[in-house]
């Protein structure tokens, strides 16, 4: 496992590496506090100036709306329906187990693209118009298997045996999920639930497919983009940059806490 | 009052199958109240299995049931009076001791007072007063073992299941807590049924020992009977080592009979039923005795030494003799025998039985 002998060369390419993937992403946020139009050295003074303006622009406002509107019901329901698959998986009956988590799970090795398109097509045949209602499908379908990895890894490293000594002291199985099972897994499902937010909340190509007259953030940017390029877009991108970073600490922070508590209950117990 | 009331736990020809393999086979057995019953077997003898079957996590494929005249053999776990400590720790690592001491307590809906008083009554018959506010793991493994042995009786079960509750322990904790079982059945009179391979545990512990291999009851009864007067070969190896020797009864009559073993003939007490033909021969280690030198006696070469404090466990070999005889012999009375030695094989023969054999 330790390298005993470090290599400048691996250091010098290590490095290279990490300026090359947050090089772009330190311009990004810089030239959001610029004082000017440009987005381009040399950078002339900061300002809060494009903040403002993205803040007063009731553009911007509409869309965090319906990027909201879209990314809570999808990131709710996926807590729900993914709590219950994980559930099921982890007590069906092993024969069944391996097929039905491949089910769940192969959405996400589907294409964007493919999702979105196939999407739409299922929606014009059902004649169900294209509105955010379809997003919410679409999200809760792009991010469903992602939620359900975390849930099911959290539900499968559960001690069986602790649901039924309290089944054994007269807990319903209603009321073992509650009393027992979820005050131990709660930790990673709302982890789990926050990388669904992000997920949806930062979703382009899906969204662009099944999305009727409305705009969410990331669509907002795009649309910017072909218009007028200016360090307002820097802003809005900074922004989600900044929830989706904020998103994926916390969920972290929850992970790494209840593994914690795993690993301390479990040496104690050995 | 009925019959069937009078066993707080009674199995009627439990048999349970995984797919081909028959993990128990017809088990029935009364449990009386108050009893301590051990169900002693070597792992995969399915005494655990059955523990489930009375705990409710498993049907079984055929037989019954019956906790207290009521047949509960289709009745979910949660809704049986009985309860369970794990051979491993079960506690809730989300709540304190006090918590989950309190649960079945606060399922079952008791109010707050008395709820607060029985929780302190059985941290107080474990020994934990003052524990309620720790979590389990700050807790040692007997604390925990302690706790869930608490967690277990504040809802007085029926019948209390113990499923190899101390094998996870330490030998120096697992005496401590075989006295504080002991302890606590005598104090709460309550009906124990308890899983182990350790025979020694079983027969230090157990009013009734049912000694289990493949599924079946090889013999039930008082450890004193089990360990004297054992009914199968089985339970003779398994409860106290015996040596289980192949022979041959040459005639037997009024409770005695000679049987011919490595060569010579010997006569030993036998049952009254005991006719001629093959037998197994029974003699604990602890009766076997080794001397130096010549004479009748059927002669050995010592193969192994154990040192064990309070004596030396010697496996003999025994020309005409299949197996090695095991023997125990006190320290203290000369040197050791090494191995390689030459030595003198001889028993009490009235401290020996006669079990029948097939074929």
């Amino acid at each position: 496992m330790e390298s005993t002998q470090r290599s400048p060369v691996t250091a010098a390419i290590t490095l290279a590496a990490l300026v090359f993937l947050f090089l772009p992403l330190a311009v990004l946020v810089l030239f959001s506090f610029h004082s000017t139009g440009g987005l381009s050295f040399p950078f002339q003074g900061f300002s809060l100036r494009w903040y403002r303006e993205v803040f007063g622009s009731n553009e911007f406002r509409s869309a965090v709306l319906t990027s909201l509107w879209v990314a809570l019901p999808a990131s709710g329901a996926t807590l729900v329906l993914g709590t219950l698959a994980a559930y099921g998986l982890s007590r069906s009956s092993s024969r069944l187990r391996g097929p039905l988590a491949l089910l769940f799970f192969l959405p996400i090795t589907l294409p964007g693209l493919f999702l979105g398109v196939s999407l739409v097509v299922f929606f014009s045949r059902i004649d169900f118009t294209l509105s955010l209602k379809t997003v919410v499908i679409a999200h809760l379908v792009y991010v469903f298997p992602y939620f359900l990895l975390i849930a099911r890894a959290a539900l499968d490293r559960l001690d069986p045996a602790l649901e039924e000594a309290a089944a054994d002291l007269g807990a319903s199985p209603v009321r073992v999920f509650r009393r027992v099972t979820l005050p131990q897994i709660w930790p990673l499902l709302v982890g789990a639930t926050c990388l669904a937010f992000a997920l949806s909340f930062d979703e382009f190509i899906i969204t662009f497919f099944v999305i009727g007259s409305d705009s969410t953030l990331p669509l907002l940017i795009w649309s910017r983009l072909r218009r007028t390029i200016d360090p307002s877009l820097n802003v809005i991108s900074t922004l989600l940059l900044a929830l989706s970073l904020a998103l994926w600490i916390v969920a972290f922070v929850l992970t790494l806490r209840s593994e914690r508590r795993r690993a301390r209950s479990l040496t104690e117990a050995v | 009052m009925t019959e069937s009331a009078e066993h707080p736990l009674r199995l009627e020809g439990v048999t349970h199958r995984f797919g081909r393999v028959t993990a128990l086979d017809r088990v029935s057995l009364g449990i009386e109240d108050g009893e301590l019953v051990t169900l002693l077997g070597p792992s995969g003898c399915g005494k655990t299995t059955l523990l489930r079957i009375i705990a409710g996590f498993m049907r079984p494929t055929e037989g019954r049931v019956v906790l207290q005249g009521r047949d509960v053999t289709r009745v979910p776990p949660h809704k049986r009076p009985v309860n369970m400590v794990f051979q491993r720790s079960t506690l809730f690592p989300h709540l304190d001791v006090f918590e989950n001491v309190a649960f079945g307590l606060r399922i079952a809906g008791i109010p707050r007072d008395e709820m607060r008083s029985r929780v302190e009554e059985a941290l107080a018959l474990v020994r934990l007063e003052g524990y309620g506010p720790r979590r389990s793991h700050e807790l040692s493994g007997g604390q925990m073992q302690r706790v869930s042995l608490a967690r277990a009786l504040v809802n007085r079960p029926k019948v209390l299941l113990l499923d190899e509750p101390l094998s996870a322990l330490d030998l120096k904790i697992r005496l401590e807590m075989e006295a504080e079982l002991r302890r606590v059945h005598r104090e709460t009179g309550a009906t124990f049924v308890y899983v182990t391979h350790d025979q020694r545990e079983a027969l230090a512990l157990s009013d009734r020992i049912v000694v289990l291999d493949q599924g079946r009851v090889e013999q039930a009864g008082t450890p004193d009977e089990i360990y004297r007067a054992p009914a199968s070969p089985f339970a003779a190896r398994f409860v106290g080592n015996a040596n289980v020797i192949p022979v041959e009864v040459v005639r037997a009559e009024d409770g005695r009979a000679t049987v011919s073993i490595a060569g010579r003939e010997i006569s030993v007490p036998c049952a009254e039923t005991t006719s001629a033909g093959a037998a197994w021969l029974v003699v604990r280690p602890e009766v076997m005795r080794l001397a130096a030198g010549s004479g009748e006696a059927m002669r050995g070469v010592v193969r192994d030494l154990a040192f064990r404090g309070a004596g030396y466990s010697y496996h003999v070999e025994v020309s005409g003799l299949s197996e090695p005889v095991k023997a125990e012999v006190p320290a203290g009375v000369g040197a050791p025998f090494g191995v390689g030695s030459e030595v003198a094989v001889t028993w009490d023969l009235n401290a020996s039985g006669l079990l029948p054999r097939e074929g």
